[in-house]
């Protein structure tokens, strides 16, 4: 198809000018409007009923689709090419429906009889079978970046994502609509449901909102929380609406009509939403699903919950920490704060070291005045007690800490330092000495009224000095040891109990990584420059001031999730629909409508043939949002069917689809597919596939021979085959896969052992199942890699490689044949 | 037809106003059509190519380069701190400073402190320039780790090592632009090398990784482990005969010819690469200089030798790595300072030895070498003889490329806590070495998402100071 040298100078200007009119018929249904200024541009506009038009010729068609594309044509001159070969139309067929090769049975027996009445029924069975989601599944896991961690600092596993995977997989099978399909991933938790399968299916779906790349290690939360929120609102507004929103986190969007207030209006949505758990490296929210023995397991936990709680509290009391300095080196009556009465919010800690018991606690040097610690000694015997405070002193403590003792003679008010050592040695610091009489009150109060720092209460010490004093070192003795006694008898019968529970306890149901509103949802502040800590107005929750009614009303308990999902499904939004059908178009000729799959704003390009997509998401919407009934519209379409050919004027980027383009296989159609050559492919379904749990990703050794759907997909470790040749970046949203030609990739077919030992699989069971004769072999070895019968030269460029190998070496002449075609353009090219 | 411009696009980027193409006369795409194909920079470039040595978990600035006699008379005194950690964001706190644990001393003409842990970088110290006032965003590993590599700490972006390729595309078609020696895969792993929205052809090549001694490693795929010599040429020759007679039956199709091209380049590079890996014709003199069959320094020298051989054979960027495999990496003494001598004891000799010999060949002329981690520690203790990570002040060096030598650039604090004077912040380094490769920062850019990117976001400044 070159273009002769000698006219290629008019053929280019004339080219040029071609192209201007295609462009111009193109744009004309728009542009007249103008949509740049005043006018609204095109995505935004509401989709239109458009009649199918009318074309010259008629024989072509075979439906409302070929009919926009064949009057496009028309228009600038084309006619479409020639029909597809029926083996290449098949083996299109089957990769675009299934991902996988059709085997050389079906390949004939359609090369035999390519009516249409075979090729539909083929069309049927392939959208019927369950490869079908595997595959479309796929795409759509692309566009979710779906990942199974979290990649960033520390590679976090996500260990239950797989079922957000199958979740995906299953919807496709199941031609769940589009619009509740959108519904139950922004929103599955707060719908409706009837069994407690349509629960956890609806829950599951929302694993969308959490799977993104997100840098647990963060060390400023309130930027995590933020960064999170950016890349929900990003991530929903370019998988659904094919916007970028995230430019709005900071000023109005230069290109789009999305001021900043519509950001933070669905930031407060998001905002309102929880997927963090709190940590120094903070975790993912999961929720647990339902099933038969889920309540009698909550009482069950619930049980063992609080006998460790009182197990707890009982060994707390019992044994100090080594860092603790030791209650029984001190003298006389000890009581640690933990014994003591608090009035206020007091915060623990073990900040300083050198404390009493298991740490002590501090006021937060806050709300001053209405907060105090009582401490009430039971006092053994009459007489005169030396009282001290242990505190852990600092620079950031009170120097005028007010301590009350209400002893026999009355009340008394004494202040305390905290800022330095006490003087008593050690931190503890002298009150005084007072009268207690044993049965009558006798109390010491450290209080916080008017204190110029931190407040510290560690323990008290009652030294009792003189008569008071021999009898004191007694008679608790003996007390103590009673006490002690009765502990560990309850101690031992807690620990039975525990023991026994443990062993009693049913299976944990299981959990899926799912999000859940806040118990307070709010509306949001505009962010300036996107900064945390930079708080402008509040913004009421909402949507997209540009698309329809953007100010719902939201139930005061929920984030606006529910109605964020209801306002994207609503059969009028003007992108929905338009971006959904474009990625479908995308993934079946090649190219999307609208190019920039992800891009719909006016950074994004225009559409191709306006009319064909408004129809398109018209009939989809009409049609019940079916993706099964939409994919099959168009691979029964003329244009579908098509030959592909080279590319050249007036329509040199083949905008108008007057031929079929040329699409290489994705990296896992290409695994996939030597995995089915070689006779190693484990074509079982679903379910987890991370062959070992550890906390991060790295260095994850894979070794599976599922479909690639099922490999483990990771930020961090990814499978070389899938880096090398261009699978999505799980990181990005991705309705449109980078394709680059790089030397990696030669490297690997050339080189790598893995795809040298399945050649080696796929040779040993070539010569074991056929007869031995050599063209007989050579043509099921094409038919199997390439769906079609080696051509003259091929076949004597193959021979000729086979004949240097002896009779006892055909292992591995076929071996490095397999290899060969592994390698090959039309291996990995759908012609 | 994907990765290229087509004129529709050129035409809608051109009336948007915004200079889409970024590289004057070329898209992503060099002149043949190869993304790696060299491109010409901006402006006149000091530096052709960059070596970074990358001390990961955060050397501490305070005893090593910086020198705080205040620091150390303070010794044992508790100040108060503000946090930058989750828990203590914002608040402060009480924190004992700890003065220097090892002893400093001036070298050279220049006057330049440097501690004991370093006695052969204090011998180079003239040919050094030193940023005393660095300072980056992050606390944590993961997070400053990709912020120094990228630029963002949390979203997705490209390395600094793609920017430059998809800016100047490769010295040498048979090789990577950019390769990345013993990597770690953790703190951001891969993200540390790779090309995020940029396209694949310039995300950085991994040579082994860390923890498994480079002597081993190699480019992944590189060579046969079957079939060589004419055997492998023979079913080469089959394979580019087949595919020579598809693309006849296929028609004009660029994309085909790539990959014809790219099986071409690769079974060039099997011979080429492997040469360049191969360290055998190395006299025993320039071994010596790099520690290399001794201990501790063996593994090291032979990453910094082997950055030389790669540099020297047209790879632009090369990043030799100290690091581990573990979320707390090499140089992070959060307790136990004293282990920071161990790692001086593995890479010191080998470091200056690899200045000296590029020096002593003539490529420090057009080469940067960058010595830093990604930030420093604090000048109060962890612990009881450790120290937490330091973002906001610490000292990173560069050399060569036409630099001031034997110069310090900007200080701490007195007790070197926070940059103070002249203070330089990583956006400012990464503009500032674009712009040493002939590279304007807010020039060099890509849409993606529907907007312009760029390695120093909307930040940067070139710290022209640093220039001879």
């Amino acid at each position: 198809m070159a273009q002769g040298s000698s006219t290629s100078r008019f053929a280019s200007i004339a080219s040029v000018l071609l192209l201007a009119a295609v462009a111009v018929a193109q744009d004309s249904t728009y542009s007249q409007s103008g949509d740049s200024e005043g006018g609204l541009w095109w995505a935004f506009r509401p989709v239109r009923e458009v009649a199918v038009p009318k074309t010259r010729t008629t024989g072509w068609t075979r439906g409302p689709v070929d009919r926009f594309l064949l009057a496009a044509m028309e228009e600038v001159g084309l006619q479409p090419v020639q029909a597809s070969d029926p083996r290449s139309l098949i083996r299109r067929l089957h990769y675009d429906l299934t991902g996988l090769p059709p085997t050389p049975e079906v390949v004939e027996r359609f090369a035999s009889d390519p009516s249409d009445a075979a090729y539909e029924n083929l069309v049927d069975s392939l959208i019927a079978s369950r490869q079908f989601g595997e595959r479309w599944g796929r795409h759509w896991l692309d566009v979710a970046r779906f990942a199974e961690s979290s990649g960033g600092g520390r590679s976090l596993m996500f260990k239950n994502a797989w079922r957000f995977r199958d979740y995906v997989i299953d919807s496709y099978n199941a031609d769940r609509p589009f619009a509740q399909f959108l519904r139950e991933q922004l929103a599955g938790d707060l719908l409706q449901f009837e069994s407690d399968d349509q629960h956890n299916r609806q829950v599951i779906a929302t694993g969308f909102l959490e799977l993104g790349p997100t840098n647990y290690e963060q060390q400023d939360k309130q930027l995590l929380r933020m960064d999170v929120i950016d890349e929900q609102i990003d991530t929903v507004g370019r998988v659904f609406m094919g916007m970028t929103l995230g430019c709005a986190r900071c000023h109005d969007h230069k290109f789009d009509p999305v001021p900043i207030e519509d950001y933070y209006a669905l930031a407060g949505i998001f905002g309102s939403t929880e997927l963090l758990t709190r940590g120094n490296v903070s975790g993912y929210v999961e929720r647990e699903l339902r099933g038969p023995g889920l309540r009698a397991y909550h009482v069950h936990q619930k049980r063992q919950k609080s006998v460790q709680q009182q197990l707890k509290l009982l060994r707390k009391a019992k044994a100090p920490s080594k860092r603790a300095f030791q209650q029984d080196a001190l003298r006389g009556i000890v009581l640690d704060d933990v014994d003591a009465k608090r009035v206020g919010k007091w915060v623990s800690s073990t900040h300083v070291a050198g404390y009493l018991g298991r740490g002590y606690i501090h006021d937060d040097n806050k709300s001053k005045g209405k907060k105090s610690v009582r401490f009430v000694p039971d006092i053994p015997n009459d007489g005169e007690y030396e009282i001290r405070l242990i505190f852990t002193s600092g620079p950031s403590r009170a120097t005028n800490v007010p301590v009350e003792v209400t002893h026999a003679g009355g009340n008394q008010q004494v202040s305390v330092s905290q800022r330095s050592v006490g003087s008593a040695g050690g931190e503890i610091a002298p009150v005084g000495q007072f009268h207690f009489e044993k049965g009558r009150l006798g109390a010491v109060t450290v209080k916080t009224s008017s204190t110029n720092g931190h407040v510290i209460v560690d323990g008290l010490q009652l030294i009792p000095i003189g008569e008071a004093k021999e009898k004191a070192l007694r008679a608790p003795a003996d007390k103590r040891a009673a006490l002690a006694a009765q502990r560990r008898d309850r101690q031992t019968a807690l620990e039975a109990e525990l023991a026994r529970l443990k062993k009693a306890a049913p299976p944990a149901p299981p959990v899926a990584m799912a999000v859940r509103d806040v118990a307070k949802p709010k509306d949001g502040h505009v962010h300036s420059r996107g900064l945390p800590r930079t708080l402008g107005a509040v913004v009421p929750r909402g949507f997209l001031t540009v698309c329809g009614d953007a100010r719902p009303s939201i139930p005061p308990t929920e984030s606006g999730r529910r109605e964020l999902a209801e306002w994207l499904a609503d059969p009028k939004h003007p992108l929905v629909a338009r971006v959904y059908v474009n990625r479908v178009w995308h993934h079946l000729f090649g190219t999307g409508l609208v190019r920039t799959t992800d891009n719909f704003g006016k950074m994004g390009e225009r559409p191709s043939h306006p009319e064909l997509l408004d129809w398109l998401a018209a009939n989809f919407v009409r049609r019940g949002w079916s993706s099964k009934k939409l994919i099959r519209e168009l691979v029964v379409s003329a244009a579908y069917r098509l030959r592909t050919a080279a590319n050249h004027a007036p329509d040199p980027d083949n905008r108008l689809l007057s031929h079929a383009n040329r699409r290489r296989l994705d990296a896992e159609s290409l695994r996939d597919t030597i995995l089915v050559v070689s006779g190693q492919l484990d074509p079982k379904m679903g379910g987890s596939t991370i062959r070992k749990f550890s906390t991060y990703d790295y260095g994850y050794a894979f070794e599976s021979n599922r479909r690639s759907v099922y490999v483990p997909r990771f930020r961090g470790t990814r499978l070389e085959m899938f880096n090398v040749f261009d699978a999505a970046d799980p990181n990005l949203v991705t309705g449109r896969r980078i394709n680059s030609h790089v030397s990696t990739q030669a490297l690997y077919l050339m080189n790598s052992p893995w795809v040298m030992r399945h050649a080696d699989f796929a040779a040993r069971q070539l010569l074991v199942e056929a007869d031995q004769d050599v063209n007989q072999l050579l043509d099921r070895a094409y038919l199997r890699t390439i769906g079609r019968l080696p051509d003259v030269e091929e076949r004597r460029l193959a021979r000729e490689f086979l004949a240097r190998f002896s009779s006892d070496n055909q292992t591995k002449a076929w071996g490095q044949l397999f290899h060969t075609l592994f390698a090959c353009l039309d291996f990995r090219y759908l012609g | 037809m994907d990765e290229s411009l087509t004129r529709r696009q050129l035409i809608e980027q051109l009336a948007c106003g915004m200079g889409a193409l970024s590289i004057p006369g070329s898209g992503v795409l060099g002149a043949d059509g190869n993304p790696l194909a060299a491109k010409v920079p901006m402006f006149p470039a000091r530096i052709k190519r960059m070596i970074f040595l990358f001390m990961q978990g955060g050397p501490s600035h305070v005893d090593t380069f910086d020198y705080k006699p205040e620091l150390a008379k303070s010794d044992g005194k508790n100040i108060d701190f503000t946090g930058v950690r989750f828990g203590t964001f914002g608040k402060k706190s009480q924190r004992r400073l700890m003065g220097p644990l090892w002893k400093f001393r001036q070298y050279g003409e220049c006057g330049q402190y440097v501690s004991e842990l370093f006695p052969y970088q204090a011998r180079i110290v003239d040919k050094l320039c030193f940023i005393h006032s660095m300072h980056t965003n992050g606390v944590a590993h993961g997070p400053t780790t990709l912020f120094m590599h990228t630029g963002a700490t949390n979203l997705v972006r490209p390395s600094l090592g793609s920017w430059l390729g998809y800016g100047l595309g490769a010295l040498n078609p048979d090789l990577p632009v950019f390769v990345s020696l013993s990597p770690s895969t953790a703190n951001g792993g891969p993200r540390n090398y790779g090309s995020a929205f940029l396209p694949a052809a310039f995300q950085g090549t991994a040579i082994g990784r860390a923890g498994l001694p480079v002597a081993r490693a190699g480019i992944k795929n590189i060579t046969n482990s079957r079939i060589r010599g004419a055997t492998q040429l023979r079913q080469f020759e089959l394979l580019q005969a087949l595919n020579r007679e598809q693309r006849r039956r296929a028609g004009r199709d660029d994309r085909l010819d790539a990959d014809i091209g790219a099986l071409d380049l690769a079974f060039r590079m099997q011979t080429a690469a492997p040469t360049v890996m191969d360290t055998a014709g190395e006299t025993a003199a320039t071994l010596k200089l790099y520690g290399i069959g001794e201990q501790p320094t063996d593994d090291f020298g032979r990453q910094c030798l082997l950055a030389r051989r790669l540099c020297e054979s047209g790879v632009r960027v090369v990043q030799v790595n100290y690091s581990d495999q573990t979320p707390n990496p090499m140089w992070d003494q959060h307790a136990n300072m004293p282990k920071h001598a161990d790692h001086a004891l593995a890479t010191d000799k080998p470091v200056a030895g690899l200045l000296v010999d590029l020096a002593a060949r003539g490529l420090l002329d057009d080469t940067l070498v960058w010595w830093g981690g990604e930030f420093g520690r604090t000048p109060f203790a962890q612990a009881k003889d450790g120290r937490d990570h330091n973002p906001r002040g610490f000292t990173i060096w560069l050399a060569g490329g036409g630099l001031k030598q034997g110069y310090a650039h900007g200080q701490t604090d007195e007790i070197g806590h926070y940059a103070a004077d002249d203070p330089v912040h990583m956006h400012d380094l990464h503009a500032t070495i674009l712009h040493m490769f002939g590279l304007d920062h807010e020039k060099l850019t890509y849409r993606h998402a529907g907007r312009d990117f760029r390695l120093t976001d909307v930040h940067g400044k070139v710290v022209t100071q640093l220039f001879a």
